[in-house]
Parts: structure tokens; sequence; C-alpha cells
């Protein structure tokens, strides 16, 4: 009887334990450094996603515009270089990294505006049904990187909060001293207002 | 004595600092304000006649009945100095189109005094409304009638179109929705599991004659939970893992509200 009796007692310590834990925020921090992997996976996935059309985009304007061979290579390099650098989920704390990822980006998103530019020169390209599919999929694609870092930008954001105040700043300094802040993604300009891709 | 105040001091600044940031974003979060979810067509510029708004709620009431899918008609007096693009995609989360673990829902955003309007498409839609479709409708069908100053011909015929292309391919979107989602539940699925199994662990641990004497009084759990904190963190971390990812607060009113559902900026934009 008294054997039933401190079993059940051993039972409720280690439930109330755990509930105090998770009552004290030691769940906040590993939540949030997930939710925040997660939201640099979708930034991640959408750049990915802008890369693998622009192979056909390139083809399309090549058939029209031959002769704007520079401009085009230059988009071909820059997406070749963006598609290198990829970051791991444990490298986001490193803002060295962060930066050469975003500025692998930025080059192939300068490339990719001129190219569009020069499209404008040429009334067929322009009319193409390949084209004008392509350049909307291409617009709806930048919106989409747009939300993801706008998304990522927030998660780091309560990730980093977590680890800096109380509760959670007495987590990240007992059980969770290998968790670093994360390296905020600087807005760039154009990130928040995504570009206009003109008809 | 004079490190410790260092040290507060640091403390203190680290805390005002977190303080500033939390306040930043309360403020971000409050920039704009958006329409209440009053129908399924919120009307807020008024430029829809009224027996068009009925036609339309009753077409968008019945897409719901078959398929689920919450399609929502907006207009609005001002983008808040906002592009279109961050404005649907904020208005859209933040009534939550569509239900929550298929994310089928589509906004129909329309400004007139900016002269945008805007396809803003569930993630589980994406891959049926996808970004080309949504251009040629707001090309074809949406822009040359508002063009010609007749917004409940332009957004009659918008709705209809993003039905026509939401129903025929039904095979297609049954598919999709589960894109996103399954995952999830699946990981809330296995977030149960593994409490469970803590659980089960947690009794037989407690109830070893050996461990309980160890454990008699409540001091010795805490100098344990010091020593390793390894089995806290294994079944422990996970809980909260899967449930508080998306906010689904949202204000619904007149019998009519939305599911929870997000987007992550899929569809497309248009002005005339």
């Amino acid at each position: 009887m008294s054997s039933l009796k401190t079993r059940l007692r051993g039972f409720a310590a280690a439930v109330l334990l755990s509930l105090t834990l998770a009552g004290c925020g030691y769940n906040a921090i590993p939540t949030y450094e997930e939710q925040a992997k997660a939201k640099w996976a979708d930034v991640q996935n959408n750049y990915q996603r802008r890369a693998d059309l622009i192979p056909n985009l390139v083809a399309t304007v090549q058939g029209f515009a031959k002769q704007e061979q520079t401009v085009l290579t230059a988009v071909v390099e820059a997406r070749a270089k963006a598609t290198q650098v990829k970051i791991d989920v444990s490298q986001l704390s490193d803002p060295e990294k962060l930066k050469q990822f975003q500025d692998a980006q930025n080059q192939l998103s300068g490339a990719l505006g001129r190219l569009l530019a020069v499209s404008e020169n040429y009334p067929e390209l322009k009319s193409n049904q390949n084209f004008l599919a392509l350049q909307s999929q291409l617009e709806g694609t930048e919106n989409r990187i747009a939300v993801a870092r706008r998304d990522y930008i927030e998660a780091v954001r309560v990730y980093n909060t977590s680890l800096r105040t109380f509760p959670g700043i007495l987590w990240a300094a007992t059980f969770f001293r290998a968790n670093k802040p994360m390296a905020e993604f600087t807005a760039s300009e154009g990130a928040s207002t995504p570009p206009q891709v003109k008809f | 004595m004079a490190a410790s105040a260092v040290a507060a001091a640091r403390t203190a600044r680290r805390l005002v600092l977190a303080g500033l940031m939390l306040a930043a974003a309360a403020a971000l979060a409050a920039a704009a304000n958006y329409p209440a979810l009053t129908g399924r067509v919120v009307d807020g510029a008024n430029v829809i006649p009224a027996d068009a708004r009925g036609a339309l709620t009753a077409r968008l009431a019945d897409l719901e009945a078959k398929s689920g899918i919450q399609l929502v008609v907006a207009t609005v007096t001002s983008l808040e100095g906002q592009e279109i693009e961050p404005y649907a995609n904020e208005l859209f989360r933040a009534w939550g189109l569509g239900q929550k673990t298929k994310n089928n829902g589509v906004l129909l955003l329309v400004a007139p005094n900016e002269r945008r309007v805007r396809i803003e498409v569930g993630y589980g839609l994406e891959g049926t409304l996808t970004d080309a479709l949504s251009k040629v409708i707001i090309v074809n069908a949406i822009t040359p009638r508002f063009k010609a100053g007749d917004f409940g011909g332009g957004v009659s015929r918008g709705v209809d179109d993003i039905i026509t292309v939401l129903t025929t391919d039904a095979s297609e979107w049954q598919a999709r929705p589960s894109l996103r989602l399954d995952s999830r539940k699946d990981n809330d699925s296995r977030i149960a599991l593994a409490l469970m199994i803590f659980f089960v662990i947690m009794l037989v641990v407690f109830s070893l004659p050996v461990v309980r004497q160890h454990f008699a009084g409540p001091p010795q759990h805490g100098r344990r939970r010091s020593h390793d904190g390894g089995w806290t963190m294994g079944g422990e971390s996970p809980s909260t893992g899967g449930s508080s990812f998306s906010s689904s607060d949202f204000g619904g009113g007149g019998g009519f509200s939305g599911g929870g559902g997000s987007s992550g900026g899929g569809g497309a934009s248009g002005s005339w």
C-alpha cells in the first residue's frame, strides 16, 4: 500500500518537474531555434526556386536576343555562384557566412534585373507567351523570397530575444550554452518591396 | 565588487535592449490596421454593387461547401502606404484564410485608389492556382473591366476564373494540399508518441526501488538535475515544437471566419 503511494508520489514529482520546467520557459529556446531553422529552409528553398527558373528564362531570351550575350552570361555566372553558396542550419550563427550568401544572391538579383531591363527592347520577346509565364513566375518567386525573408527575420528576432531575456537567459547560461544567437538577415533595400517586373 | 557592478550594468543594458526590440516588434505588428473579416466579400472601398455582392457571396459559399476552399474578396480604400504584395500577405495571415491543416485559402484584394489588384494564394493551393495562372486571370479577366470602371464585373469574372482553375483539376488539388501539412501532422503524432514513451520511462524509473530511495526528498531533485540535464532534454524539447508554429488568432464575424490557413506570397498582382 505504502509502496504504491511512494510510487505515485514519484510519478507526480516527475510530472510536476517536467511541467515546472516547461512553465519556466525551458522549451522556448529549442522551440524558437527549430522555428528559425525551418524559416531558413524556406528562404533557401525560395532562392533555389528562383535559380531553377533561370535556365529556362535564359534560353527563352536567347531565342530572341542573341546579341545580348554579355548580359546573358552574367546571369548564368551569377546563378552558378549563387547556387554554390549554401548555408547549413548549423552555420546560421555565423554572420560572415550569411553575408556571403546574401551577396551572391544580390549579385544574381542585379544580373536578373539587367536581363529584364534589356528584354524591354525586344517587342517580340515581350509578347512571347513562354516569356510572359516565366516573368510572372519570377515575379511570384521574388515575392515569396521577400515573405520568407521577413518570416526568417522575425523568427530569428524571437529566438535571439528568448536567449537574452528572462527566463530564457537562465537556460541559455546553463543548459543551452551551445546555443548562439543567429545572425540577423539585414533587410536589404528591395527586400521588403518585391522588385517590380514591368510588363 | 566592481566586476559584479559591471556585469549587472551589462545585464541591465541587455534587458533594456531586449525590451526595445519587443516594443519595436509590437509597433510593427500594429502598424497597419486591417479591416475585419465580416464576410466572404469585404467591400471596404464600396465599389461592388449590392446585387453582385450577394451573387458573389453565394458562389463563394458554394465553393467552400464543395471543396473546403475559402476564397475571399476584399476591397480596401488604402494600402496604408505599403506595396500590395506585403499588404495582401499580411491581411491573408491576419484573417487566416483556408483550413489550418490545408492552407487552402485565396484572397482577391482590390485597392481601387492605388489601382492595384492581387490574387494571394495559400500554401496549399500554390500548385493549382499558380503564379502564371493568377497573372493570366488578372490580365485577361480583371484589369480590362477595372479599366472601364466595372468593378463588380471584373471581380465576378475574376472569381469565376479562379473557381474554374481550382475546381476543374480536382485530382490535382486534392493531392496538393498535403504538401506542407501532412509532414506537420506526422510530426505531431511523433511528438505525442515521444511524450508517451517519455512518461512510461519516467514511470518505470521512478518505481525502481533504488531510484525511489535516492529521490526521497525534494532537495535531491535539484542536485540530480544539475548533474546531468540529458534526460530532461531528450523528451521535453519537441513537445511545443509543432503546436505553437502558426498563429491562428483571427477575428471573424457574422458567422464566417478564417480557418487559420497561411500564405507564403504565392499568386500574382496587376495594375490598371
